[in-house]
């Protein structure tokens, strides 16, 4: 049985898909609540969803300054659910520096700048663990995905370096690596490519394509004490997707 | 970008096709061999030309060559 009862988590990220999912998750099973993602009303309609004490902080992560001073809103976690990303697919003879730093800064650096930041603010409670999400698409990549998957990848890097840094803390970094999960994102991606292609990805899955449910129920785990010996790991979800691909 | 310099420039992109075969009223979904990533090359040329990003559904509403580059005028204003 997980239980997140007296903890506080920080969810980035929340006002959709798996971060939104996420804080209901964690929520039900617990924990109070910290926010935050760039759209008020979004943030608003997941917090009218959370049945704990909730605290809704509006931040762009992809703005230092704003990182900055968001970090110094939280006095004191259990966890962090570091859910925040885009995805721009762009084929690489295309990639300029703005779209590197567009898809970099939200997906990799700040991630790295949040925790520095509550790091050096003493913000996390010995004992905090901390999840990424990364993706598939770090090893293997897709049409487009240079940008997207480099950042997946050095978040899985700067997780294990995080677990390492601060397990003298008995602090915890671990990434779940989805593939394909059905989100808002997804349904918008699905509208540019016809019916038979989409159906084609699908039935790539031996389960299916994820649900954003599934990813959220690993990351509680992973913020709970029943995951206390887990850190510097790298989950894999992917519904069966990558076991006939042999590399 | 006139709509001819816009056809012929984005076909440049297309680099497996031979040069003249598509015309501004060619479906590009129709080109041979147009796969997912010719999309995306769509999306990435108007970015770069017109600092523009095309979303999936403005490419759902578009057939011909024409159809994009009258997106593309309605957003430059």
């Amino acid at each position: 049985m997980i239980d997140l009862k007296g903890k506080k988590i920080a969810v980035t990220g929340a006002s959709s898909g798996i971060g939104r999912e996420v804080a209901i998750l964690v929520s039900k099973l617990g924990a109070d609540l910290i926010l935050t993602g760039r759209n008020q009303e979004a943030l608003n309609e997941t917090a009218s969803q959370i049945a704990t004490n909730c605290e809704v902080i509006l931040c762009d992560l992809s703005v230092e300054e704003e990182i900055e001073n968001f970090a110094k809103k939280i006095k004191s976690i259990d966890g962090l659910a570091h859910c925040a990303g885009i995805v721009q697919p762009f084929p690489i003879k295309f990639i300029k520096s703005k779209h590197i730093d567009t898809v970099l800064k939200i997906n990799l650096y700040s991630g790295i700048l949040l925790c520095s930041n509550l790091l050096r603010n003493k913000s996390f409670n010995n004992g905090s663990s901390l999840v990424f999400i990364s993706s598939v698409s770090a090893d293997h990549p897709y049409n487009g995905s240079a940008l997207y998957s480099i950042s997946k990848k050095g978040l899985e890097a700067f997780a294990r370096s995080f677990s390492l840094e601060q397990s003298i803390q008995k602090m915890r970094a671990n990434v779940v690596v989805p593939a394909l999960v059905n989100t808002n994102i997804y349904e918008k991606t699905k509208a540019a490519y016809d019916e038979e292609f989409i159906k084609k990805i699908e039935a790539q899955y031996p389960l299916g394509i994820g649900e954003p449910i599934d990813v959220a129920n690993m990351i509680a785990f992973l913020l709970s004490n029943n995951a206390q010996w887990i850190t510097g790991t790298s989950i894999k979800m992917d519904g069966g997707l990558l076991l006939n691909n042999n590399t | 970008m006139t709509l001819e310099a816009f056809t012929k420039a984005l076909e440049e992109e297309f680099e497996e096709i031979t040069p003249g075969t598509i015309s501004p009223d060619s479906n590009y979904r129709e080109i041979e061999g147009w796969s997912s990533m010719h999309a995306l090359i769509v999306i990435a040329f108007v970015d770069n030309h017109y600092d523009i990003i095309l979303s999936a559904a403005d490419l759902k509403q578009t057939s011909t060559i024409k159809d994009l580059y009258n997106i593309v005028q309605q957003r430059v204003g």
